[in-house]
Order: C-alpha cells, then structure tokens, then sequence
C-alpha cells in the first residue's frame, strides 16, 4: 500500500475516528487504526467495539485534490502515536507507504518515521449493511430527537435493556422511547419516501447516541440510517457512525401512558421550570430531590418543597388555565425540569390524573408528536 | 497449534464429550472445566471457541478449520467476540464481571454469537460469583460460557450447577517427563517439572531462566539446615530464603518445591524408588530419611500444605514462614 496525502484530510480524519478509540482495550487489534486504499479513497477506521467510526478521504473532492497517488492495500497502524506524529511533520504532504512485513514508512519533507503495523486480517470485519433496509433524515432534525430523548434512559445496571433509546419505524413514522422506568421521553415524528420499510425493537445504547450528537455537526444535510440484526449505521458523506444495538425485548410501552385526564394545566414552560429550579435548590440535597404542586382555584398553583434540616420554600405561579378537578402531587424535580428542557415550546399543557399516577406533559401545538412522562413520589 | 486430535490422545474423555456435544448440536450455556493444571483446559476452550465461530464449519467433526479469520484471531486473541477473563491480581474482581455483563446486553459485534471464557474461575470474589450467577441462570441465546479451573471444589455450588462439568483428567507425569526430556531439559529437571504439573511451554521458559536454578538450590540448602539440629534454619530464612522467594507467587513455588522434599522422603521410607522425584538428590534423601521418620515426614507434608493454604488466605508470609521452619526444624 502506499498513499501520497496533504495532511489537513488526513489529520481531521484521524482526530475523527480517535474518538472511537479507547485506551484500555480487552482485544489488542482495537487499539490501532484501519487504514483501507482502494483506487478512489482513503477509508480510516477506529473502534472500540461497542462503537466505530470510519472515515472516508476521497482523492478529489471539488476540485481539490486531497491524495495524489494511492497504491490500493490495507494496515492497521497503533493510534496511540499517530495523531502526534501526524501533526509534527514538517511538510504538508505525507507518503505512508507499507510492506508486505507489515512496515509503515511515513515521509514527510525529510522526516521519516518508520512504525510497526498489524494484519489488517485480524481486525474486526464490519457487517455490510444493505442499503435498502435505510432511509434518510436531516441532521440537525436527528440531533434534536436524540437531545429530546436521550436524557431519559436509565444509568443503572438492573434492567440493561432500559439503558438504551428504542426505535421503531412503521406506517412513515419514526419513534423514539426512552425510560429509565421513573420518567419516559417519547418523540414521534413522519418521515418521507419509506413505504416499504418498517423495524421494531432496535434498541441503540444512550452512550453511543450521545457520541453521535458530539460528533454530528449542526447542518441541514441528510444523513443515512440504516438497520442490521446486531448494528446501526449512521451515515453522511464522510463519515460513517455505527453502534453495536442492546440484545432483549424494549419493555411496551404505549400502555403505561393515560388516555385520559382528570386535570388539564396549562402553563408557561419557563416560569415553570425557573420556579421549580428555585424550589428544587432546598430539596437538592435531598435524595429524591422532590417539589411539592398543589393546585389553587383555577389560576395559580403553589410550588413548595421543604427539607427539614435546612427550611422550606414556597412559591405562588400563575398559570394560564387549569381545568378539572384541584390536585396535590409530588415528584422529583430533576425529571421535570429534564422534560421541560426537552419540549422546548413556550406553553405546556400537563395532564394530570390523580395524585399516584404519571403524569403527561406536551407541547401546545404539535401535541402528538412529543411526550414527557413523569411519575409523581409518593409523600404524607 | 493443537488439535482435537492431539488432545484426544492425553484427555479422551472429555475430548469426547465435547465432541459429540459439537457434533450433535447439543452445546450447553455453560461448561466447568476442571482438572488439575497443564491438562489441556484451555487448548480445550479454545478449541471450542474456535470451532464455534468457526467459518468454514465441517459438519461430521468436531474439528475447527484453522484457516479462516474467526479461526486465526482466535488464536492471536483479537476476536471482538470472545471474552477472555483472567484474574486481576489475586482474584476476579466484581468490575471485571460487570463488563461481561454489560458486553453481554450488547449484541455481537460481528456476529451474535458469543463466548466468554473464565481462566481460574475459583478465584472469583463472591461479589463476582453471584453476579456471574445472575446470567449463568438466564443465558442469551447464543452465548456459551467456559468456566476454566483447577479447584471445583472452592466454586460456589451454585456455580457448579449451572454448569456442565468436564473433568480433565491427571496427566501421567511420564507423559509429561517425555515431553519434557524431548524438549532437551536435563532428567532431573524433566523430572520435577513433570512433578509440578508445569506445563511444557513454561517449564522451558523457566529451564532457561537462572531464578529457578538459585530457588533449587536454595531449597536445598534449606533442607540442608533444617534436617541438621546445629544449623539454624531460621536464620537461613531470613537471610537468604526469604530475600530470593519475594511475592505470592515465588512463595508458592518454593514451598512446592519443599513439598516434593518431603514426599520423597515418604517414597524413600516405602522403598519406592521409581516414583522418586528428585532422582540427583538420592544421598540426601537417604541421609534424611533417617532423621525423619515416615509418620513425621506426613505430618510435615500436611504442615507445608497448610502454609500454602494460610498464605492464599492472607497471612503474613513471612509469619507463616517462620511457623514452618520452626514446624521443620529437627
């Protein structure tokens, strides 16, 4: 193998795949990077088995060249001393260049290095995944589902399932649950030109959701998604984002959420979440973390919450209406606030049914598409 | 690299049953291999392993193909699939089991069959084993864990229960000896490896390696002392003993190497000169058998076994180190 290549390509693509590299690695192979030629490209790969990232240089790209000569072949050079490397050299043009021994010579200007590669052979082989079983999406539309459902999936252990978003595609319309059973994010929303494709119970783990937001750029470009037995793909024109998915069936979850309501509020969502950030600063140190809302007539609501080594705090908000019957309810003030964030619209409308049921939140307009439930905590 | 073949021909039991479990398609969720060491334990779960993300399966046997890259990675330990857990230090602590677990809510990366193999599974902490328990007792599918160890008996049983048992049968030390001898290590040294049960790769490691021949002579010298009352073999502990045998490890050795003193004088009293280990040391042996007598030399032999039990229980081993010499001393 041997590529002539500028550095500026090669270098953003190295610090991409890096990102997939973790230091302590139980499988030697992973601690190196992939380099793949063929006659067009440049493919880097780094992974840590539970995600991987590959990144593609092309030779050309609007007119700029980027790889100069490339005599197709692959390696896997070690990751950790190649960014570092890469960086100092001297010239802007680097020539990797690699032996049927498995040596890497890397020239730059009159600086060479000489590295050891691993078998290519040994590295882990990717699933091909098949293009008719994928559909497109905007990225920024992506990132916002992922920031609006992410957040609730369960850190604990106990139920691994839970600790991952599930997906569900079906009749044009993509949903996305998360729960960590205490709260649940759902987002719902309809896509176009999928007529034949549909999945369910494909659940992606919330770590490796969160490493795509920080990876994925804020544009308005499509992004490709695409669905194995036991991989995802995410994949824009340069890069390619996959995940290992969680095994075991995603609990149903339609069922846990009430179809009707007792009480109906209707509020501002950020004097809501500003009173309640306030109430919450006493209950902090509380393990449940827990406000207090009682209903007032048919305007305000009061929000209290009090610890009794430390005081209490009482608050008087003005809602916008409230309908059906008075109510008294607890909950845990992070999980409302989360959710809160999470619908980002001006007025919510909150269901209530009772004082021991979950309670729903939604945004004014565009209702169906987006859901917070919170159960409340139980207190005398 | 060996093969079921090779195996077959020192463990034909278990080689037969984990055949015919290949063959018919009958692989349990969990194995215990168990057997005293340098038996074959692992050449068997790796056979297993390879065999079973094999590429170019053979149906009518049990053999893997060896060739393809499921098969090689294998072998050079690069295959994302297959976990391997070994202890971390002194024992396999509850973090390292977290990670099979969490490995094991994941599906496959290549595929979604999955092994995982626990080297020394007796050292497990007992946070550890009942983690393991929890999916020992609901297995995904497509998941076969190897229990590797050389104590079944210090396994929780309800480990044990959950896992099919192969028991890897004690190697004659003659087979070993020849291996050994073929290996072109020296008669008495051949020897007292196959005595040890030291497998064939490591005993040339340590063949060539010059602590050991200072830890043989050592022993002697110490053996030397203690079975002559004006010596003090006290002092030679701490002088020279303890300075050369440092970690848990190097302790361990030393005191099998005591073990084999004393079980040769016992082989001695019975006149049973053919199972002799140390065949250089004939003179010695006659000298002490003579001071120590057959019922002495057993009591002796349960005194060292008891050190080696206090030190795997965190005694000070220089105390426990004391105690026996002072237990030694004629």
């Amino acid at each position: 193998m041997k590529i002539l290549i500028e550095r500026e390509p090669l270098m953003a693509s190295i610090q991409n795949v890096m990102k997939a590299i973790s230091s302590k690695t139980t499988i030697p192979i992973l601690s190196g990077i992939k380099f793949e030629a063929n006659e067009q490209e440049v493919k880097l790969t780094g992974s840590n088995s539970d995600i991987t990232i590959e990144s593609v240089i092309s030779r050309e790209e609007d007119g700029i060249v980027n790889i100069h000569e490339i005599i197709p072949g692959q390696i896997v050079v070690q990751a950790k001393f190649l960014p570092e490397i890469i960086r100092k050299l001297p010239d802007n043009q680097i020539e990797i260049q690699v032996d049927d021994d498995m040596n890497i010579n890397i020239r730059s200007g009159h600086a060479e290095f000489k590295l050891n590669g691993q078998d290519p052979e040994e590295y882990p082989q990717l699933p091909v995944l098949q293009t008719e079983n994928s559909f497109d999406i905007q990225i920024d539309l992506l990132k916002m589902l992922i920031r609006q459902t992410n957040f609730a999936v369960s850190t604990s252990e106990t139920r691994p399932i839970l600790t991952g978003v599930h997906i569900k595609l079906d009749n044009n319309e993509l949903g996305l649950v998360a729960t960590d059973s205490h709260r649940l994010a759902s987002r719902k929303i309809t896509i176009d030109q999928v007529e034949n494709l549909s999945f369910n119970n494909v659940v992606i783990p919330g770590k490796s959701l969160s490493e795509l937001n920080k990876i994925l750029e804020d544009t308005q470009d499509t992004l490709q998604i695409s669905v194995t037995d036991n991989q995802i793909l995410f994949r824009t024109k340069h890069l390619y984002f996959l995940s290992r998915l969680l095994d075991g069936n995603y609990p149903e979850t339609s069922r846990l959420i009430p179809d009707q309501s007792k009480t109906v509020m209707k509020v501002n969502s950020k004097d809501l979440i500003q009173s309640i950030d306030r109430a919450s600063l006493l209950a902090k140190d509380n393990r449940n973390n827990i406000v207090k809302l009682v209903t007032q007539g048919q305007q305000n609501i009061q929000i209290t919450s009090h610890s009794p080594e430390i005081g209490q705090v009482e608050e008087l908000l003005q809602t916008i209406s409230i309908e059906g019957e008075e109510i008294k309810i607890s909950f845990n003030a992070k999980y409302m606030i989360d959710a809160l964030r999470a619908i980002d619209s001006e007025q919510v409308l909150i269901n209530f049914t009772g004082a021991m049921r979950p309670f729903v939140i939604r945004p004014e307009e565009e209702s169906e598409q987006i859901l917070q439930l919170v159960t409340p905590v139980r207190t005398y | 690299m060996t093969t079921w073949v090779d195996l077959e021909s020192y463990q034909p039991v278990a080689v037969k049953m984990l055949q015919h479990s290949i063959t018919r398609q009958r692989i349990a969720h969990a194995y215990l291999f168990h057997g005293p060491p340098g038996t074959g334990k692992q050449e068997a779960s790796l056979l297993f392993a390879m065999r079973y993300f094999c590429e170019h399966i053979d149906e009518s046997t049990a053999e893997p193909c060896h060739q393809c890259h499921s098969c090689k990675r294998i072998k050079s330990g690069n295959h994302p699939d297959l976990h391997w857990i070994e202890p971390d230090g002194q024992s396999i602590k509850k973090d390292q089991i977290e990670y099979l677990q969490k490995e094991f809510t994941y599906t496959g990366l290549e595929s979604n069959q999955k092994v995982y193999v626990i080297m020394q599974a007796e050292k497990m902490t007992v946070n550890a084993a009942n983690r393991l328990l929890k999916f020992l007792e609901e297995p995904s599918r497509e998941t076969v864990a190897i229990l590797i160890t050389d104590h079944a008996g210090r396994m929780l049983d309800t480990i044990v229960s959950r896992c099919q048992r192969v028991q890897f049968h004690t190697l004659s030390n003659l087979h070993l000896y020849n291996q050994l001898v073929e290996k072109g290590l020296t008669e008495s040294t051949a020897s007292l490896f196959a005595a040890m049960k030291i497998d064939v790769d490591q005993a040339v490691k340590w063949n060539e390696d010059d602590w050991f021949a200072e830890a043989r002579k050592i022993v002697i010298q110490l053996m030397d002392r203690v079975m002559n009352s004006n010596e003090e073999g006290y002092l030679y502990l701490h002088q020279v003993y303890l300075k050369h045998f440092k970690g848990r490890d190097a302790l361990e050795f030393g005191l099998e190497l005591l073990l084999i003193w004393f079980q040769d004088i016992v082989s001695f009293h019975l006149d049973k000169q053919g199972s002799i280990v140390l065949i250089d040391q004939k003179e010695r042996l006659e000298q002490y058998h003579y001071v120590v007598s057959l019922s002495e030399a057993k009591t002796l032999i349960y005194e060292i076994l008891n050190t080696k039990r206090k030190l795997a229980q965190n005694v000070h081993p220089t105390l426990a180190m004391e105690y026996l010499i002072l237990q030694l001393q004629r």
